[in-house]
Parts: C-alpha cells; sequence; structure tokens
C-alpha cells in the first residue's frame, strides 16, 4: 500500500473522534504512477486523469463512506444514497479499513472498465453478497433492489412500495435459481449470465472510457 | 461541480451491479465503445484546452471545461468570446484581478465566496459583470456579505434621503409648504427659529409652573392648614397655563393646517401628545363650571404632565431614545414577560412561606407582589419583610434571580441604542461635510474637462494652421472624433465651446459652484480624461458684468455622488450681432434662450469667445445616461442628450437660473464663430 502519511496518529477506522473540534488529518499518498500503471489496465494518462478528479472530490486521498454517497448524490439528485452507496463502498473498500484509497479505487475501476466479463461478474456478485457468505439469497437481492429503487427518489412516474419490490425480487430470483435451492453460489450466478445475452450486451453498453 | 464529472465513469462502472437485476434490457451507449482493452490516447477525455485569461495584466489558466461548468455566466458562455484577443489569444479583462481570482475560484470549486476587505458594491459589479448571481454564495461568507449589503443599502437610502431633504426646497409654492416646512426644519429661516425657540420656552413654563403648583406655600388664613402655591395664587397661575395652552393650541391649528397629509398628521405620535397636552385644559374650563366632578377634574391635571413629552421636537437624543425603545420592543417585551412570571412564583410561594406567620403583611399573593418587585430589583423599601426562615430564604432567592433576570436584555437596548445613535450622529456629519466634499470633487472633475477642452483647442489650432509641429500623437482617433463632433455642434448653433478656469470654480463667497444642478449622468468614455464635469450653465464665465445683480446664488447644491457625473450642456447665447467687441452677456439673454435650450434638453455652455485673450475659458457641460455605462461608452461620441433622468430635472423647471458670475471672470472673449477655417 502507499505510504500513508498519518498527521496525528490515528490509523484506519472512521475518525469520529473530533479532537477540540479539529479533525485529524490523514494524508495518503498513492504509490508511484509506474507501479499503478502496471498493476491496473489504465494508462499513465487515464491514471492521472483519474486522480486529478479523485484528488479535486478527496483532497485527503482517500474516501470515505461519506463522500460515496455524495458523489452519488450528485448523480442521482433525488434519491436516497445511503444504501447504495454503501454497498458500492463495501465493495470497493477491499481491506475493510472503512476509508478506500486511491490504488484499491483505481483497482476497482480497472476491473470493472478494463476487466474480463467473469471478472466484473465477479464484482456483481460481491456487490450482492453483503454477508460475504458466498451465498446469495433472496434477501441479498431484495437488498440490492431496495438500494437501486431508492436512487430513484420520489420523483418515479409510478410509485413503488415494498410490493412492488418484494414481487421484483421474486421474479428475478426466480429467473436464476433454476435448481430452486434457494441460494445461489458464484457459479451458478456466473454462468446463469453468461448464458443470458442481454446481460452481457447490457454490461458491455455500460463500458466507458476513462 | 466539476470533479463530479470525473467520477461519472466510476458510476457508470458501478452500475453494472443494476443489469442482473434489470426488468428491461439496458439502452446502448450514447457513444461508440472502444472494445479493445487498450485505452485510446487518453485526451479524448477532456477534448480540453487551457485557456488563458488576462485580467489586467494578471494571467489566469484553468481548462475549458472548467469555465464551462456554468453557461449562464460570462465566461461559461459565447459572451466570453467578445472579449478574445487574436494576436496574443488570450481573453483579456479589464478588470479588477483580485476580485476575479475569487470568481474564477467560484468556477473551479463551486463555491463563491466573498472577500471581507472588499467594498461591497465593487463586488458587486464585478459578479455582474460575469454574470453570476450573488444568491450562490457560500454559506460561509454569506451572512456576512447580507450584512455588508444591508449595511451599504441603509447608508444609500439615508444619503437619498438627506439629498432629497436639501433638493426639495425648490421653493415652496404656497404659504401652507412654507409654514410646514419652517415647522419640520427650525433653521431655515429666522421665522422658524423663533417659533421654535418661543414654543420651547412655554413648553418649560408650563412644566415648571405645574411642578411649582404644588409646592406648599404658607398656610391658609382661614383655615390654618398648610396650602400650596397653586391655591394661593390661583389666578397667577391660571393665567400662566391660559397663556401657554393658547400657544400650543395655536401652534397645534398651525400645524393642522400646514401639514401636507392631515389625517397621518392627525394619527402621528406627536400630534396625540399635543392633543393630550392641552385637553385637560379645555376639559377643566367646562367642567368647572358644573363644580361637581372635581375629583376627576384633578385627575385630568395630571395629564399636563405630558407637556413635557412635546420637548422631543426640540431634542434630537430624546428622538433616538424613543425610536430605540420601539425598536427594541421584542427585547423589552421579553423582559417584562419573563419578570412577570418570576414576579409571580416568588410572590406565590412567599405568600405560602409567610402564611404562618401572625400578623403578617403577605396578606395575600398579590400583596406579595408588591415585596417580590422590589426585592427583585434590588430596591428593598423594608416595608415588608419575611420573618419565616423558609420565606428569607426565598427571599434571598428571589433577590439573587432578580439581578440576573434584569441584567439580560439589557445590553441589547444598549447596542440598538448605541446603533442608532450612531446612525443619527453619522447623518448629521456628513451633512456638515457635504458641501466641502463636493467643492473638492468637482475641483478635481473641473481639471480633467479642462484638459480636455485645452487639447480641443490645441487640435484644432492644429488644423488651422498646419504649419504648426504639433505631434500627432497627441489626439487619438477617439478624441479626433469627440472633437469633431463638439466642432460639428457648435457650428450648429452658432456658439463655441468655453473653458472654465479653476478660480470660477472655487467660486469664492458667492458660490458659483452652487451652478451645478443635479441631473443625470454617469459619464464614463473610455479613457479616463473622458471624465466630464457636469458644470451647470451656472458657469458662465461671461456676462457677469452687468448682471450680478441678477444672479442670486443658488445655495442649493447638486448632490454629486462620488459616483455620478452629471454634466449637462448648457448654452449659453451668443451675443448677437456684437462681434468684435467686448461683450456683456446678458443674464436676460441667457434667460431668454433658455427655453429653447431647454427643449433641446440639454443646455450647452457656449458662448462667444474674443481671440485675443488667451485664457479661454470653456464650460464643457454634457449630459450622459446615468445607468449605462457601457451605453455611455458605445457613445463616447455622441454627446447628444441621453435623458434626463429622475428628479433631477432641474434643468427644466428651474426658475432660478440666474447666474452667479463671478467677478473673477473679467475676460470676455469674443470671437465669431463661423469661422471658415475652423472646418475639421
Amino acid at each position: 500500500m502507499g505510504v500513508a502519511m498519518v498527521i496525528n496518529t490515528r490509523i484506519g477506522g472512521n475518525t469520529d473522534y473530533v479532537d477540540d473540534g479539529v479533525e485529524t488529518l490523514k494524508r495518503y499518498k498513492p504509490r508511484s504512477l509506474d507501479e499503478l500503471a502496471t498493476r491496473t489496465k489504465f494508462s499513465k494518462k487515464e491514471i492521472q486523469l483519474i486522480y486529478q478528479g479523485f484528488k479535486q472530490e478527496c483532497p485527503s486521498g482517500t474516501v470515505n463512506e461519506e463522500t460515496f454517497k455524495n458523489i452519488y448524490g450528485q448523480f442521482f439528485p433525488f434519491a436516497d444514497t445511503s444504501t447504495y452507496a454503501h454497498l458500492i463502498f463495501s465493495t470497493f473498500d477491499l481491506r475493510s479499513a472503512g476509508f478506500v484509497t486511491f490504488e484499491d479505487f483505481l483497482v476497482c475501476l480497472s476491473t470493472l472498465c478494463r476487466g474480463t466479463i467473469e471478472e466484473r461478474l465477479k464484482w456483481i456478485f460481491a456487490l450482492y453478497d453483503t454477508k460475504k457468505s458466498g451465498k446469495l439469497t433472496n434477501d441479498d437481492f431484495y437488498l440490492i433492489l431496495c438500494a437501486i429503487y431508492s436512487l430513484l427518489g420520489n420523483v418515479a412516474n409510478r410509485h413503488y412500495d415494498h410490493e412492488t419490490i418484494r414481487e421484483h425480487t421474486m421474479n428475478v430470483f426466480q429467473k436464476f435459481d433454476k435448481l430452486h435451492r434457494g441460494y445461489l453460489t458464484v457459479q451458478d450466478f456466473v454462468s446463469y449470465c453468461l448464458k443470458d445475452p442481454l446481460i452481457i450486451q447490457s454490461i458491455e453498453s455500460l463500458r466507458t472510457t476513462v | 461541480m466539476a470533479s463530479v464529472a470525473a467520477w461519472l465513469p466510476f458510476a457508470r462502472a458501478a452500475a453494472i451491479g443494476w443489469v442482473p437485476l434489470a426488468k428491461n434490457p439496458l439502452p446502448p451507449p450514447p457513444f461508440r465503445v472502444p472494445t479493445s482493452g487498450a485505452s485510446p490516447s487518453g485526451n479524448d477525455r477532456r477534448c480540453d484546452e487551457k485557456i488563458i485569461i488576462n485580467v489586467s495584466g494578471r494571467r489566469f489558466e484553468c481548462w475549458r471545461s472548467t469555465l464551462e461548468k456554468y453557461p449562464d455566466s460570462l465566461l461559461g458562455s459565447n459572451e466570453k468570446e467578445f472579449f478574445y484577443d487574436e494576436d496574443t489569444r488570450e481573453y483579456f479583462f479589464d478588470r479588477d484581478p483580485d476580485v476575479f481570482r475569487v470568481i474564477l475560484n467560484f468556477y473551479r470549486t463551486g463555491k463563491l465566496h466573498y472577500p471581507k476587505h472588499e467594498c461591497i458594491a465593487a463586488y458587486d459589479e464585478e459578479l455582474a459583470f460575469f454574470g453570476i448571481l450573488p444568491d450562490i454564495i457560500g454559506d460561509c461568507c454569506y451572512e456576512d456579505y447580507r450584512d455588508r449589503k444591508r449595511e451599504n443599502n441603509e447608508r444609500l437610502i439615508d444619503d437619498r434621503l438627506h439629498e432629497d431633504e436639501d433638493k426639495a426646497q425648490p421653493k415652496p409654492q404656497s404659504i401652507r409648504e412654507t409654514m410646514w416646512r419652517a415647522f419640520e426644519n427650525p433653521q431655515v429661516s429666522t421665522m422658524a427659529s423663533v417659533f421654535y425657540y418661543v414654543t420651547g420656552f412655554f413648553i418649560a413654563v408650563s412644566v415648571i409652573a405645574n411642578v411649582l403648583d404644588t409646592v406648599s406655600c404658607g398656610t391658609d388664613p382661614e383655615t390654618g392648614y398648610a396650602r400650596t402655591c397653586g391655591e394661593r395664587f390661583s389666578r397667577q397661575f391660571f393665567c400662566l397655563d391660559t397663556a401657554c395652552v393658547m400657544i400650543f393650541t395655536v401652534e397645534y391649528f398651525l400645524r393642522l393646517y400646514a401639514a401636507p397629509d392631515r389625517l397621518k398628521f392627525i394619527r402621528s405620535v406627536m400630534s396625540v401628545i399635543d392633543v393630550v397636552a392641552i385637553m385637560p385644559y379645555y376639559i377643566g374650563l367646562f367642567m368647572h363650571q358644573k363644580g361637581e366632578v372635581s375629583g376627576a377634574f384633578v385627575t385630568l391635571r395630571v395629564f399636563r404632565v405630558f407637556r413635557i413629552f412635546k420637548f422631543s421636537r426640540h431634542s434630537q437624543g430624546l428622538r433616538v431614545l424613543g425610536y430605540t425603545l420601539k425598536s427594541c420592543a421584542s427585547e423589552l417585551g421579553f423582559l417584562l414577560f419573563s419578570l412577570t412570571m418570576a414576579i409571580i412564583i416568588f410572590a406565590t410561594v412567599m405568600y405560602y412561606a409567610e402564611k404562618s406567620v401572625v400578623h403578617t403583611k403577605f396578606t395575600s399573593i398579590p400583596a406579595a407582589f408588591w415585596y417580590t418587585i422590589v426585592t427583585m430589583t434590588t430596591l428593598g423599601y423594608g416595608d415588608i419583610v419575611p420573618k419565616t426562615w423558609a420565606g428569607k430564604i426565598v427571599g434571598g432567592v428571589c433577590s439573587l434571580s432578580g439581578v440576573l433576570v434584569i441584567a439580560l436584555p439589557v445590553p441589547v437596548i444598549v447596542s440598538n441604542f448605541s446603533r442608532i445613535y450612531h446612525q443619527s450622529q453619522r447623518a448629521d456629519k456628513m451633512k456638515a461635510q457635504r458641501k466641502a466634499r463636493q467643492t473638492r470633487i468637482r475641483l478635481a472633475r473641473n481639471a480633467t474637462s479642462n484638459a480636455f477642452v485645452a487639447a480641443k483647442r490645441r487640435h484644432e489650432q492644429y488644423l488651422d494652421d498646419p504649419d504648426i509641429p504639433v505631434d500627432k500623437n497627441i489626439v487619438n482617433p477617439f478624441e479626433l472624433q469627440h472633437h469633431h463632433l463638439l466642432r460639428c455642434l457648435e457650428l450648429t448653433t452658432d456658439r463655441e465651446f468655453v473653458e472654465m478656469g479653476p478660480d470660477a470654480l472655487m467660486g469664492g463667497g458667492a458660490n458659483a459652484v452652487a451652478g451645478a444642478h443635479p441631473t443625470t449622468g454617469i459619464a464614463r468614455l473610455g479613457s479616463p480624461a473622458r471624465q466630464f464635469i457636469l458644470n451647470r450653465r451656472k458657469w458662465w464665465c461671461c456676462g457677469d458684468r452687468m448682471n450680478n445683480t441678477n444672479a442670486t446664488t443658488n445655495e442649493e447644491e447638486l448632490d454629486e455622488e462620488l459616483g455620478d457625473f452629471q454634466l449637462p450642456l448648457s448654452l449659453t447665447p451668443r451675443a448677437s450681432g456684437s462681434t468684435g467687441h467686448i461683450v456683456n452677456i446678458n443674464t436676460t439673454n441667457v434667460i431668454q434662450h433658455r427655453p429653447s435650450s431647454a427643449s433641446v434638453q440639454h443646455n450647452v455652455v457656449l458662448h462667444s469667445t474674443i481671440s485675443e485673450s488667451s485664457t479661454n475659458r470653456f464650460d464643457l457641460n454634457v449630459p450622459f445616461d446615468t445607468d449605462d455605462r457601457i451605453l455611455g461608452r458605445r457613445k463616447t461620441n455622441s454627446l447628444t442628450p441621453v435623458q434626463e433622468q429622475g428628479s433631477t430635472n432641474d434643468l427644466l423647471n428651474d426658475d432660478s437660473h440666474t447666474t452667479t458670475i463671478p467677478t473673477s471672470h473679467s475676460d470676455i472673449i469674443h470671437r465669431p464663430t463661423t469661422d471658415d477655417k475652423q472646418t475639421v
């Protein structure tokens, strides 16, 4: 990991503790550009651009969940982004440290933008699998669907409620759970998705250039 | 929030999480996605270039996309192309670089700050220029901005009020208005002052009489009791009282007659006080005849003390105090309320604590109120004291809490009083300094005006006589055109521009300075030399000899705010038919011509000049459009009348265009204006 310059010796975790109103500053510097370029699939120029944007929003060099929430809040103006941001954050937070460094961020972004389809599907699985149990159940689907619906906010043209979401969950889970085991493993998930051309195509359509 | 744009790829990438759950298939992407793993050259993300903005010499650089975040503003839209300089490939703004720094930061960070050391008016101007609404100032600076803005507006309103006061003395049309003015501003005339002091005197006399009325004056020979001076000298006191009331009544009715809005006057506080001050007397007159209700009659006399409030017309401080109390009404209300609460609480407790004592003075809770009030205000008369230990404890707590409760709202009231008092003092001071200030301003402006006119003259001389070597660089093309235009005007009207010397502006005692009338105008043409003074037609440098008698000093000054350059162009009629002679320009002539000039909507002071004297005096008055500086810039060459707006149309209304011709203008120069050589 990069050099973590900790100005006050407070390492890790969310610094809820505020010292006399002065927040502890943790400054984090990523390692060199070259190293990052080798580790990820981005070019140097791209990494530069990404870092400039990253640093602008998070001058301290690390992102916490709150920032994720705000960022999503800017893209989805009416949404309650807390759940969704939390889910995304936990996939990015590879070390479960409570904050995401630029390297983590870059690595995940590399997977998402430049990775193979399997890698991406695995990432999706990890996203759904909040309890990190290796198995997806109906409740996981329900959770993620709630998060997605809450991104809509209250301005969707048709009102939705828990019933709608439950129904949606039901439909989708049944599609996935061909064997009716009540849970899905990674392989099930990936193999199902690979077989569905719509899903593949949609994933491709979200592939973004940096 | 530009940096958010940087996160869009991340948001899109994370959106693949939705894909397996999607009810409908997702649409294809809007742009062509490179399928290969290798990224295209990183440049296409931004398609961006760095642009250079040169603000008065200081160069700022930023990405184009940074500026385009706010397409409504000048920098974010095509409007900035107007300022693009092809040669240096940068955008040039002739503005304040310090404020521009703040504005550019707004584009970068999305937050607009207000630098505290900046003048609020300058800052507002810059914001307006760059098309940014001040409402988006960030929370960190918004309070400060709002406060300063409010102060500034108050100051402007005050100033305008005072201006109006000063200006609003076009001679009052009728006796009624004269009287009203006299009442409101005792300094206006000696009559008014006399009246003011006389009423003040009688108020004092009346109050003293009231007081002395009750002093004991010896014993009554008949009954042996002591009696008051009022009873002993009842006739004298009655006469005094009658006289005072007579005066007050007359004054009241005069004010009522003079008031422009009688209903409003009747409802005003001072009028109510006046009425209350004199009513008891009249009521007493009538009731005295009946003689039965003497008890009530005596009570009425109490109201006579209200006469002392009439002093508030005479005292500024008293008015300030009254105003403060009014504006602190809420604090006072709070004080009263909390006191009442405390009184009731403590009185109740005291009552029950002292109930057991025999012959206690705390006979009821209301009786205990008196004790509580006296204790809380730390008076402690001692006429009613607790005897039980419980009562004493409660009494102690009561007095301690009393101090606290009363002390709390007092600083608020004090600070309000202080603020209002300082405001009124400031207003007075400014008024006093106003005249001196304006003279100095005028002097400064005249210098520039004279310089311009001198340049024009030189240029014309050059044109007349090509042999004179004149440095062509002196006059730039803009000036050339300007000169030409003025020349055209001269020829059109058969007049000439005349320069005003500085001594004319000093104006000695006769205050020729008073000439300027407020007309519109900010004139700020392209370059700083173009600041024309608004000196109105008062500036006749000629025409003084015979007509000083006609000239009355118009004491009413223009209120020239520093920002306003008001330049009316005044026309001096040319002394007709007397070419080659020294001409005394008649003010009567002036007056005759006035109407015609007025119709041209500006007055041009031109008058004939005699070439022999080298001291040409120019009087250059040019009206400009107040509101539109940019318009002014576009109209640089057009001195043609811009409307004179606002209340300052004294040009047309002014019946007193008497000209104060300073006697220092001894040379009257005359030159026939139809000089063919002078074709420019």
